[in-house]
């Protein structure tokens, strides 16, 4: 019943609990709709490092960690390793990659180079590589290359267009060969399609040199969570002449923003809801001035000074709740909304440098519903302290006098 | 006796003013009484139903309810005690304007813990004893003011009090209502020997009860037992 008592003092003054709905529904909404938005982005630039290089894991070479050598191999093709791959449950897909620079040549231009050799029927098990073609095809005939699309126009080539590429390999030598431009790609990396070159491992391992050996293989986990599990039993089982790392490891500062984002988060929620209390014990303040009488009665009548504290509390608890279910409905509606994305293609040159592409989805997870509900309930509890205190403070004699 | 004041003193000061509310007052009430306390405004009738009643501290002099001294006990303990063994009725009705009559005279043995069952059983019985069957879903805003302190009656008593105090339970009503919820407190009282103490300056009230205690300035002058 005290529930009940709780609830229906809520709409004595519909409009005052209304306003206070509605403040923290918009506040919440507001924050949740920007939070959606910033995760998206940095779910973009983590999915494109993912999706373009990292993988969820990568092994390589001992000492790889110190600066990538060509030198640093993973030889008999990385056997040792796929094999561990092919039982491990976690494991949902693999390939391996040798990477090595070189100098590429047009008729009107000529550019250093990151050569990544792929395996083309691999490859777009991990990453997204192929799908990112947008024009050509993917190596669909021998000594045909794929280019960043931002390096195609830097070399001022198109697809069938002859390139000569020039490199040193793993005896020191100068080498190089002359190859078609086979396909072009654009991921959300401006970075990596402005400087890489896409060609046959087999090709790649013959340019410079290789054999059979590898420079990485490239993992992709079945689920998140399986990517910590997955890399630890890796490092466990090749010891110390392999290094297993996982893309946060490859990329502290992408994983860094990720966390700093989550702290950011319970910053922005407890500044938002903090500035809330104060209206919200502002209307319970009211409130309680103006059932002073009642209250008076209730204690008259023996309810404990603790349940008149419930009381306050309960109502704190409604009223936030409420606004934060409107809040939750309101950001839910504006995020489906945006479901196909935000067109950002006015700022794509600088996003893509970001690794963000010219479409921002809104994205929102479990948490960010777990914090505000967490922060707002706090926050709740804070506001109707001090008109809890002023309830229980009520001797029922003086109150019972007030009209 | 169930309830037995002595030199009872309550002086309130404030701004330099002193006011005696109560001035030495002694005064004890038996089982299955009904007793007015009559007196012109300012006489200290509230004032000594509060204390009383454990709602308010006496300045000095001492409250025995049902062998309990009541200076003895915590403000929990003095919570308990009016919870247990006081009902309430006070001029102003007091009800809970968002609960129903039903829901009102149920909250009372919620805070007692009656399991919810039996709580719905004991009010809608003791809303058909002072006759609001009918009006049991109406809230307070939805009934006249005699329905109201009926229900306050009705909420008194639902959990068996041993001492039903009534601060001017009539003040606010006409005559006819006056004389109806008057009938209705004097047949609680003869059929299930409720005790009831009454605050008034009505004289229907003093006519009806069958002891009037006369206060003025804060102290006992008379004290009429009728037969």
């Amino acid at each position: 019943m005290l529930l009940r008592l709780a609830w229906r003092n809520l709409w004595r003054n519909p409009r005052r609990t209304g306003i206070v709905v509605t403040a923290v529904a918009v506040g919440l909404a507001g924050c949740l709709v920007s939070m959606a938005l910033n995760y998206g982005m940095v779910a973009q630039m983590v999915a494109t490092a993912i999706g373009t290089e990292l993988g969820h894991l990568q092994i390589h070479a001992r000492g790889w960690e110190r600066g990538p050598k060509l030198a640093l191999l993973l030889g008999d093709g990385a056997r040792e390793e796929l094999k561990l791959l092919e039982q491990a449950p976690r494991a949902k897909a693999f390939t391996t990659r040798v990477r090595g620079d070189g100098l590429v040549n047009s008729p009107r231009a000529s550019l250093g180079v990151r050569v990544i050799g792929v395996d083309p029927v691999n490859e777009p098990r991990v990453s997204r590589l192929r799908r990112s073609l947008v024009g050509g095809a993917w190596f669909e005939r021998r000594r045909r290359v794929v280019l960043g699309a931002a390096l195609a126009r830097r070399l001022h080539v198109r697809i069938g267009d002859k390139i000569a590429l020039s490199l040193q390999d793993l005896g020191g030598d100068l080498t190089g060969g002359g190859y078609r431009v086979g396909g072009l790609f654009h991921t959300a990396s401006s970075t990596f399609d402005r400087a890489t070159l896409l060609m046959r491992r087999g090709d790649a391992q013959a340019l410079f040199g290789l054999g059979d050996a590898v420079s990485e293989v490239v993992v992709i986990a079945r689920g998140q969570s399986d990517i910590e599990p997955l890399r630890v039993a890796l490092a466990t089982a090749l010891g110390p002449h392999a290094e297993v790392r996982s893309w946060r490891q490859l990329q502290p500062l992408l994983a860094y923003m990720v966390e700093i984002f989550d702290t950011t988060a319970w910053y922005l929620y407890a500044a938002v809801f903090t500035a809330m209390a104060f209206g919200i014990a502002n209307v319970l303040l009211m409130a309680v001035y103006e059932r002073a009488r009642e209250i008076g009665m209730l204690v008259a009548m023996g309810m404990r000074r603790r349940r008149v504290v419930a009381m306050v509390v309960l109502e704190a608890m409604l009223v936030t709740l409420l606004g934060l279910a409107t809040g939750i409905a309101i950001a839910l509606a504006a995020v489906w909304l945006m479901r196909d994305g935000i067109d950002l293609s006015a700022f794509s040159e600088g996003l893509n440098a970001w690794g963000v592409g010219a479409r921002l989805v809104p994205v929102l997870r479990g948490t960010d519903f777990a914090i505000p509900v967490v922060v707002a309930s706090l926050a709740a509890l804070l506001a109707s302290a001090w008109p809890a205190v002023r309830a229980v403070r009520a001797r029922p004699a003086e109150a019972l006098r007030r009209i | 006796m169930l309830l037995e004041a002595q030199a009872l003193k309550k002086i309130y000061a404030t701004r330099g003013v002193v006011v005696h509310a109560l001035d030495g007052v002694d005064l004890t009430i038996g089982e299955g009484e009904f007793t007015a306390l009559a007196g012109p405004s300012g006489s200290g009738k509230t004032t000594l139903l509060n204390v009383l009643g454990a709602l308010d501290t006496p300045t000095s002099g001492s409250v025995d309810l049902d062998g309990q001294r009541l200076a003895e006990l915590s403000s929990t303990e003095l919570a308990e005690l009016r919870l247990r063994k006081i009902g309430f009725v006070f001029q102003a009705y007091n009800l809970i304007p968002v609960f129903s009559a039903r829901e009102n005279v149920e909250f009372v043995m919620e805070l007692q813990g009656v399991p919810a069952a039996a709580r719905r059983e004991r009010a809608a019985a003791v809303l058909a004893e002072v006759g609001l069957s009918e009006l049991k879903d109406k809230r307070p805003l939805e009934m006249s003011g005699g329905q109201q302190q009926r229900v306050a009656v009705a909420r008194a008593i639902v959990s068996h009090p041993r001492l039903v105090l009534a601060d001017e339970p009539t003040a606010n009503l006409d005559s006819d209502t006056a004389q109806k919820l008057l009938d209705l407190m004097l047949e609680l009282n003869r059929e299930r020997g409720v005790t009831f103490l009454f605050s008034t300056h009505d004289p229907l009230v003093m006519r009806s009860a069958r002891r009037v205690v006369r206060l003025t300035d804060g102290r006992v002058n008379a004290d009429q037992r009728k037969e």
